[in-house]
């Protein structure tokens, strides 16, 4: 990956140079197109296994999904190393 | 079940509207909306939680042809903070209480319109996805983030 930085804001902070080019290609195509380029769908096993579900909170949501989606798919939080 | 498409986030918009839904578009589908050049399964919308809105949700989901029962709709309707759809013609979570985000009213205001989409401010997207703090987030933030500053760049002109 170039991650070379071509374009400094005034926070001095730098977006990559590949990433620049793939914002400015986005911005040049209509909304319509690029929905169409962003929106997949694939089967999610459990995730995908029930019509509806409804959680009282948040927090709810996100256990029940540490507790029961696969890990690859990426649903559990990050926890920082103890120490 | 196809992916979810720009003729969908009409159907969604107007029949919203119709009913007067108040809701966002928000995560990385709100992103994509902003601009934002990557890749997702589902829409999420952050709604308003209010006893009004959940009933106009309700009216304007059933209008779009989710099967919503009477048992599910007391459901939204009472005020949960998430909830998961795929009885509808696309996939669909609504967000009343997102991670990161303290009150509806906050985000309204800082919202953006896209093409007649309300959209949470990118600000908005980038504090939820840290606040949930999911791996799939984390993968997602550092481009995120470089958007965020194109975004600021180009209203910098």
């Amino acid at each position: 990956m170039d991650m070379k930085p071509v374009a400094e804001t005034a926070e001095k902070e730098v977006i990559p140079a590949d990433l620049l080019a793939d914002f400015e290609a986005a911005a040049r195509r209509p909304l319509r197109q690029r929905m169409r380029y962003a929106f997949i769908h694939t089967h999610k096993p459990v995730l995908d296994d029930a019509p509806f579900r409804a959680f009282d909170t948040t927090a709810d949501y996100r256990r029940w999904c540490e507790q029961n989606l696969p890990e690859w798919l990426g649903y559990g939080r990050v926890r920082l190393p103890a120490g | 079940m196809a992916a979810f498409d720009y003729r969908q986030a009409e159907e969604i918009r107007d029949a919203f509207a119709r009913h007067g839904c108040r809701y966002l578009f928000i995560g990385k589908s709100g992103a994509i909306l902003l601009g934002f050049p990557d890749t997702t399964q589902d829409a999420d919308l952050f709604v308003e939680k209010s006893e009004r809105n959940g009933e106009s949700l309700v009216a304007a989901l059933r209008e779009i042809g989710f099967a919503i029962d009477d048992d599910q709709s007391t459901q939204i309707r009472s005020g949960k903070d998430f909830v998961q759809l795929k009885n509808g013609p696309f996939d669909l979570d609504l967000i009343f209480a997102p991670d990161g985000i303290e009150h509806f009213e906050e985000a309204w205001r800082r919202r953006v319109v896209v093409e007649g989409f309300p959209v949470c401010h990118i600000d908005d997207i980038i504090a939820s996805k840290v606040a949930t703090n999911r791996q799939k987030d984390r993968e997602s933030l550092p481009r995120l983030e470089s958007f965020r500053l194109y975004l600021r760049r180009q209203q910098r002109g």
